[in-house]
Parts: C-alpha cells; sequence; structure tokens
C-alpha cells in the first residue's frame, strides 16, 4: 500500500523494504550519471588495487537508494531533510535491504521522521540515517 | 589541533565556488540506478520533471576543505552527507555552489580523539534562490598519544 497523506501515516509504521540492484552493471550507470567514475566504486580488480575488498557503492547512492525507498512508499512525500552515516562499505554485487521505520510525527506540519537502513546479507548494518518528509 | 582555534579561523568562511549544469540524462540515469520510480524522475517528458532531493549531492567543488587547514598530515575520513532540499531543481539549470565550514567539534573515545568537521556546500540555482544545502561529514582521528 501506497501513502498519499499525513492521515495515513501511524507512529511505528514500516516502510516496504526493497532490494536495492548494487550489481556492478548498474553502480556503473548510477556513476556514469554522478560523475563519479573512480574505480573503486565501478571496478572490482581496480578497489583491490587500492586495498579494498571490492568495488563499494558510493555513498551519494547509498543515500539515493533509501530516498528511493521513501518515495515508492509514500510518492508525494517531499523530503525536508536527510542524514546519513556511512558506517562500513556497501560492497558491489552483494545483496542488500533497505528498511525504514517510522519514529515521530508532527501534525502542525504534516512531517514525519524516519529510521532509516542498508543491511547486508549478515544482517550487517552498513548506512544508517533519518530522513524528515512532508506529506500533504 | 585546537578546536576554538580551528573555530575562529575557519568556520563560515567561503573556501570554494564552482558551477554545475544540471543534465537530464543524468538526472534519469542516476534515478533510475537507485530504484526511483516516480516519472517526475525517470521521465525527461514528465512535465514535472526534475532531479531526485539528493542529486545535488553528487556535486563537488574544486575542494572539500579549506587548503591552510591544519590537517598534520591525516586524511580526513568520509563520515556521513545531509542534504536539505529547499526547490526543485531542473534539467538544465546552472547551479552555483558556495562551500565553508559550518561545524567543527570533537568526540573523545576508547581509541583517541576524533575531530568532526562539517563542510557545507550551498547551491544556488540562476535565480540566485537557494535551491539545496548539502553537508558533508568528514572525521579526522587522533591516537591518544598525539
Amino acid at each position: 500500500m501506497t501513502i498519499a497523506s499525513f492521515d495515513q501515516v501511524e507512529f511505528g509504521d514500516e516502510l516496504p523494504s526493497f532490494t536495492p540492484d548494487t550489481g556492478l552493471e548498474n553502480v556503473r550507470r548510477f556513476a556514469k550519471a554522478a560523475q563519479m567514475m573512480a574505480k573503486r566504486f565501478t571496478d572490482h580488480e581496480g578497489a583491490r588495487k587500492e586495498g579494498l575488498p571490492g568495488a563499494m557503492v558510493p555513498g551519494v547512492m547509498s543515500q539515493a537508494i533509501l530516498t528511493a525507498m521513501i518515495h515508492r512508499w509514500a510518492p508525494e512525500a517531499a523530503l525536508v531533510k536527510i542524514d546519513t552515516i556511512f558506517r562500513a562499505p556497501v560492497m558491489v554485487d552483494e545483496a542488500h535491504e533497505v528498511n525504514g521505520v517510522v519514529t515521530d510525527l508532527d501534525e502542525e506540519t504534516k512531517t514525519a521522521e524516519i529510521d532509516l537502513t542498508i543491511t547486508n546479507g549478515a544482517g550487517e548494518t552498513r548506512v544508517l540515517g533519518t530522513a524528515t518528509v512532508r506529506l500533504p | 589541533m585546537e578546536i576554538e582555534e580551528l573555530r575562529k579561523q575557519f568556520l563560515k568562511l567561503n573556501f570554494d565556488t564552482a558551477e554545475f549544469r544540471v543534465d537530464g540524462d543524468d538526472i534519469v540515469g542516476f534515478s533510475v540506478a537507485c530504484g526511483e520510480t516516480a516519472s517526475r524522475y525517470t521521465d525527461a517528458s514528465d512535465p514535472d520533471f526534475q532531479a531526485p532531493p539528493t542529486f545535488p549531492a553528487r556535486f563537488h567543488g574544486r575542494r572539500m576543505l579549506p587548503s591552510d587547514l591544519p590537517l598534520e598530515g591525516k586524511i580526513p575520513l568520509d563520515a556521513g552527507k545531509a542534504v536539505m532540499p529547499q526547490k526543485a531543481i531542473r534539467a538544465g539549470t546552472k547551479l552555483v555552489g558556495k562551500s565553508y565550514l559550518n561545524e567543527i567539534y570533537e568526540k573523545t573515545g576508547r581509541s583517541g580523539r576524533m575531530i568532526f568537521l562539517v563542510s557545507r556546500m550551498e547551491l544556488f540555482d540562476e535565480a540566485e534562490d537557494l535551491a539545496c544545502i548539502v553537508d558533508s561529514r568528514m572525521v579526522v582521528r587522533e591516537r591518544p598519544a598525539e
């Protein structure tokens, strides 16, 4: 179910989780659009030469994936602020899950606060954040 | 590095100004790759076509920090990013990004002191309206002996 208005949101609501495409081809597509064609994002071998375990998803892409989850849940939500902490690398070609939960509601401003996470297959949180969104 | 001294010398002082052009193909590529499904972000023919709200986080000025910031050889690590959109950004818009250090603070833990530097870029459109604010949080670690 998608959210159309503030009245439909309740404290503790969980946003529908989704599995972002963190495959190498898609990350390259992002890197090209974001002009971030560094080898640590676009090439496993190049990333290993820089001392990384493999190519990693750019932090800017992780943040935008979290925002996309919000839009899938509430297509008309307007982002007021998103603050993300890159706790550990999101590795390219590994499965990740994106989750969110509503932690605060302000009826006066019709805004909701959402806690956000990206976790890997081992259940480790790689990115966490908070977003404030305004709803119709 | 003395925090108070750094604050006095560097807070709120512009250290970089850069121009950016918002390209429609880049908006679509960025949006689709991140899983956006709303046509206002993924379809250039949508009458409300615009950049997704965190798109401006991809812009970098010529410098991330003031050139004369005394980092003593330490490399700042990316600790996080905040985006505060102010108005819709359309394809073809020219943005001017002005950067300054907005916050300097420290935290001390078992592994030593960490100094956080928050570099803020304010992006203005051709009408000189503030279009977006992007905060990049960087951390410099010191070991206890330092």
